[in-house]
């Protein structure tokens, strides 16, 4: 599957619900997760420096409900700020999966986008959007702040009106971005989240969830085990 | 019959009152936090949308069934605890708990929050929870003195007859006009118990990723932020009704509380955290140290 045929991907949204009281619940919760949003305190590559202005007193983000959170268990979105090299995807897909759905990610420079300056560079993952489903981007280099917060407004409005459900497509389509992520980290790659799980109780099993790499994935996967406590 | 069904009411409208209260509270503490940072700070229903996202969040992350209850336990101790406390109006059932009640009530959630922290096997919840009955151990001391000196002044451990003496006898006899030294020392001890800067020693974000609530995400999450704004609103309104007179009508009781809590707000967010030991010696030895002169005081 190529990049093209993803994006042309729809997500089945949620039907609206027929009990008009629901709706409202609905309406209410899309408008406070809009309102209320926690952003993971996990910054990679140049853009992080971006951040520090927006959230302090010149354009303090709390304005708009956006703190900073200090694990992914807390947080709804993601920032990538820059370059992501292999070694530190490693670790974004694994804080990724740990955070509760509805979660978003905000892919901040052009090296999120296509590589940027590192296009040509053996380390670095070059688009995001073929390992983690990505909601929005912030071009630039780097984005100023003003750059920052319009974004962060963009994404405000995509919640609220119930647009931002690309994390459904990681569930949806785990085969496609497993196989991307088995290219560059080896056919022994696993995580600790068990995706194919989450996706039967969020009832978001689709056609592409199973492949041949979530078949590899099941062939090597090991069980996790506690760790040993040593002093 | 009649007065069953009044108490009844009032109880389940308590905590309800509280919570509302208490997550205004929370606001003020963020609005004076960006003030001295000097930002604009959250919109006014902030806390609202904070608690109703989080609740609406989607996890299947479970430790397992004690950090489930673990969590109810934290926010039904101060359920329990916002019982005891009159409000204008409302009694519930202050008048067969009393403050030696109440001080059992306001640990049971430190121990709850141990009880489900332990369970998610998490090594920063570990040290945060050992830090957070370490911080425990350390304020309690100066408050239940302050507590015992505050019912040996009114003759009485029922905070009805305290709130009552209070409000007759104006505002020269105020816990706080008649006890100075104890109502200093249960400042103290307050901005202890909140586990605010200088005290924060089990929440610290940058050293611990915040200690107990480390792997509380969604819905847990948003049990401790409910059980946030209830500490505010105990803490606040169990000193106005010991040192303050109570209120004699909403207006005038929820000035004090507000105005009670700004003081160790505004003064959390000047100061960087102790280290565990140094709050520990500094805890019982100002406060306590305060506490004892003024129970000195008190019984002479």
């Amino acid at each position: 599957m190529t990049q093209n045929e993803l994006e042309k991907i729809e997500i089945s949204t949620q039907p609206k619900r027929t009990n008009p009281l629901a709706n409202v619940f609905d309406d209410l919760v899309r408008f406070c997760r809009s309102r209320s949003m926690f952003m993971l305190h996990y910054c990679t590559g140049c853009g992080a420096i971006e951040l520090p202005p927006a959230m302090t007193s010149r354009f303090d983000m709390e304005r708009l409900g956006i703190q900073p959170m200090v694990t992914p268990r807390q947080a709804d979105i993601l920032l990538i700020t820059g370059y992501v090299s292999i070694k530190t995807l490693k670790r974004v897909i694994l804080t990724y999966e740990q955070m509760g759905s509805p979660k978003y990610v905000i892919g901040i420079c052009s090296c999120t986008v296509n590589g940027g300056m590192y296009w040509q560079s053996y380390a670095t993952a070059k688009k995001l959007d073929e390992y983690l489903p990505v909601d929005l981007y912030i071009a630039g280099c780097m984005p100023r702040p003003e750059a920052v917060m319009e974004g962060m407004q963009q994404l405000m409005q995509k919640i609220k009106t119930g647009e931002a459900d690309s994390w459904k497509k990681y569930y949806s389509h785990y085969d496609y971005y497993l196989g991307n992520q088995q290219q560059l980290f080896g056919n022994n790659w696993q995580t600790p989240t068990d995706i194919i799980g989450e996706a039967e109780s969020y009832q978001l099993m689709g056609p592409q969830t199973l492949g041949e790499h979530t078949k590899i994935l099941q062939q090597v996967q090991k069980p996790l085990e506690p760790l040993e406590m040593k002093l | 019959m009649n007065e069953t069904l009044l108490t009844i009411l009032e109880v389940i409208f308590m905590p309800v009152v509280a919570f509302v209260i208490g997550l205004f509270m929370v606001l003020m503490m963020r609005k004076l936090a960006a003030r001295l940072q000097r930002r604009v700070g959250p919109p006014l229903m902030q806390p609202f949308y904070d608690v109703i996202k989080l609740y609406g969040k989607q996890t299947q992350i479970s430790h397992g069934l004690i950090h489930d209850i673990g969590i109810i336990m934290a926010v039904g101790g101060y359920v329990a605890a916002e019982s005891l406390l009159p409000v204008p109006g409302m009694d519930g059932i202050a008048d067969k708990g009393g403050i030696v009640m109440l001080a059992y009530l306001t640990m049971i959630p430190s121990l709850g929050l141990a009880l489900g922290v332990g369970q998610c096997a998490n090594p920063n919840g570990s040290i945060g929870i050992s830090r957070a009955l370490t911080s425990m151990l350390a304020y309690d001391i100066p408050y239940i003195i302050v507590i015992f000196g505050v019912a040996y002044h009114f003759g009485s451990t029922n905070l009805i007859d305290i709130i009552d003496t209070q409000q007759a006898g104006g505002v020269a006899t105020w816990g706080i006009s008649e006890m100075p030294v104890l109502a200093i020392a249960g400042l103290f001890a307050l901005h202890a118990s909140l586990g605010k800067q200088p005290f924060e020693i089990y929440i610290a974000p940058a050293e611990i990723a915040t200690g107990p609530m480390v792997e509380m995400g969604g819905k847990y999450l948003g049990g401790l932020f409910v059980m946030q704004s209830f500490q505010l609103y105990t803490a606040s309104v169990l000193y106005v009704s010991l040192f303050l007179g109570g209120g004699e009508n909403w207006i005038t009781f929820l000035l004090k509380c507000f105005a009670v809590l700004a003081i160790p707000i505004i003064i959390a967010y000047l100061f960087p955290r102790y280290r565990t030991e140094d709050l520990v010696r500094l805890v019982w030895k100002w406060p306590v140290m305060l506490a004892l002169i003024g129970v000195a005081f008190v019984m002479t």
